[in-house]
């Protein structure tokens, strides 16, 4: 029986020569390839600060103008907080819906544009829809939105939406595609419908990284709702214009510490879920 | 009482399938009959047409020509419906089990339902009656007790019982298990594979294990069926097969790639 299953003597593949050469001084191979990158950035970046007028002096004298306007702000003026309050709350409250509107709507995309889900005529314009969503800066979106439904949050609800499509659908759909064959495998094999495949093959394996997905979308949320007064679009962003305007310092930076405060304390209880979860 | 025996068997003539029409055949001519309550060990070294043969049995590869009946239905005739509907009729067993992890045991056991839940089942919900059924044939194969934990906290050979429970939650008229043991000790290899043999007796349907391990062949099936080139070479009961018998499956002189 041994001698059965014995294996025979054979004449084992040989690697070609150049191969064995490449694959033996491998490490020449990445150091020409960086040396070349390093050169294209070298001249982008150069071609670039030009371009775009970036100097170094100006720099060094911008750089006292800051220092001038930081000490400006100080100290800072507490006597309109409960304004601020009430609108960190508002922003707070826009980006959580946004985040729930936009987290409900990229499930949904992402349905259309994940391959092991969708057919190919469904996961291509899907696709290409979420590209273009994404390739809108967050603030041409509330614009659009502004003009559309008028000032005030709810544009800023509807362009975090509609943002959040475009941020976060195309990376629901690559956690559905990423999960595992196997579960999927065994319950076509059942005799399940697509639905259940979906229920049952695929949303249990992805939930972990849709929710810790979900919380970076909110994450990121709270941050962008900050600046989305700065077209109208609702939030303590106007406030914050204002009060630069009129040169109410103390005002604004009563602001900016309130708004560090509330993004840090969201930043670090996300990510202990998000470890917690994952 | 015999359409349930018609039901309950797999009958194959001249079965041929490819994957494509310019590679070679991969399956070239099977003849094979499987009966009600027999347990079936199909060998044969590796690409010799193993899982190929149960994914034809279960439309996950074609079949390019020859009859087929399984489980009661004609499977070169079958209309792209009926597909879903065979398929809730076998049971397959795997050897990565193909559990979902992150679920409960108990409603890994459940999924074997789907295809006869109702359309309540959007909620995940499943009946009283079937949560009843899938604690016993969890207690049936041992792993009651784990019923309420996270499947992929389980060891393998608790999960491939629980994969079996899962099939037998199907009430299938036939069962299909590649490689079930390939992944485990041998102590819970004899386990898992005397558990499909008695199912196969007590069920009253055939059960087809497709196996590496000479000796477990041996020790839990009925008959064998050695598989070559996509052809059987050999064929008949266990006890009347030995080593030297089965010699022909395995290709002393070796054209097998490494
Ligand atoms: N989806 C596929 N497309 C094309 N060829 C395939 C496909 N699946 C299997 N084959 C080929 O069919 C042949 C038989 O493969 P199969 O998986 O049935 O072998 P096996 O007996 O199960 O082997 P193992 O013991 O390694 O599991 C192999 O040559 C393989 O390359
Ligand atoms: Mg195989």
């Amino acid at each position: 029986m041994t001698q059965l299953l014995a294996p025979k003597p054979v004449d084992r593949p040989k690697l070609d020569e150049a191969s064995r050469q490449r694959l033996e001084r491998a490490f020449s191979v990445p150091r020409a390839r960086f040396g070349a990158g390093l050169a294209i950035a070298v001249v982008l970046f150069v071609w670039s600060s030009m371009g775009a007028q970036f100097n170094f002096l100006e720099l060094g004298e911008g750089a006292s103008n800051m220092g001038e306007f930081l000490l400006r702000l100080f100290p800072p003026t507490w006597d309109k907080l409960g304004t601020i309050v009430d609108l960190l709350i508002e922003t707070l409250q826009m980006a959580i819906v946004g985040t729930v509107l936009g987290a409900v709507l990229s499930l949904l995309f992402a349905f259309g544009a994940a391959s092991n889900i969708a057919p190919r005529w469904v996961y291509y314009p899907f696709r290409w829809g979420m590209n273009i969503i994404r390739s809108l800066p967050d603030l041409v979106i509330a614009l659009m939105f502004v003009s559309a439904v008028g000032l005030g949050p709810f544009a800023g609800i509807l362009a975090m939406t509609v943002g959040s499509i475009g941020s976060i659908g195309k990376v629901f759909a690559e956690a559905m595609e990423s999960v595992d064959r196997g579960p999927i495998t065994a319950m076509e094999a059942v005799g399940a419908s697509r639905r259940q495949i979906i229920q049952y093959g695929i949303l249990p394996s992805a939930a972990p990284m849709l929710t810790s997905y979900t919380l970076l979308l909110f994450e990121g949320n709270v941050r962008g709702a900050t600046i989305l007064g700065l077209v109208g679009a609702g939030g303590i962003g106007l406030e914050l214009t204002t009060a630069m305007n009129m040169y109410d310092y103390g005002h604004l930076s009563a602001m900016v510490i309130c708004i560090i405060v509330l993004v840090t304390v969201i930043d670090q209880a996300s990510a202990i879920i998000r470890r917690k979860i994952t | 009482m015999s359409t349930l025996v018609e039901t309950r068997r797999v009958s194959l003539r001249d079965l041929r399938v490819r994957y494509s029409p310019t590679e070679p055949y991969v399956l070239d001519g099977v003849d094979l009959d499987l009966l009600a309550g027999e347990t079936v060990a199909l060998l044969g070294a590796s690409g010799s047409g193993k899982s190929t043969l149960m994914k034809a049995l279960t439309g996950f590869a074609p079949i390019t020509s020859g009859e087929a009946q399984m489980a009661g239905y004609d499977l070169t005739r079958l209309r792209p419906k009926q597909l879903r509907e065979v398929r809730s009729q076998i049971g397959q067993i795997f050897q990565q089990y193909n559990l979902i992890g992150r679920l409960s045991v108990l409603t890994n056991v459940l999924t074997g339902t789907l295809y006869n839940a109702g359309p309540v089942n959007v909620l995940g919900t499943f009946s009283a009656a079937d949560r009843r059924r899938a604690l016993e044939l969890l207690d049936r194969v041992g792993i009651v007790h784990k019923a309420d934990e996270q499947a992929r906290t389980l060891s393998g050979g608790q999960q491939q019982r629980v994969a079996i429970a899962r099939a037998l939650m199907q009430s299938p008229r036939v069962i299909l298990a590649d490689e079930p043991v390939a992944s485990l000790d041998p102590r819970m290899s004899h386990t898992v594979l005397s558990l499909l043999q008695s199912i196969a007796k007590d069920e009253g349907i055939p059960v087809l294990v497709s196996l590496h391990v000479l000796p477990l062949a041996l020790a839990h099936s009925d008959r064998i069926v050695g598989l070559r080139h996509g052809s059987i070479v050999v064929q008949g009961n266990t006890s009347d097969l030995d080593a030297d018998a089965l010699a022909p499956v395995y290709d002393v002189h070796g054209d097998e790639e490494m």
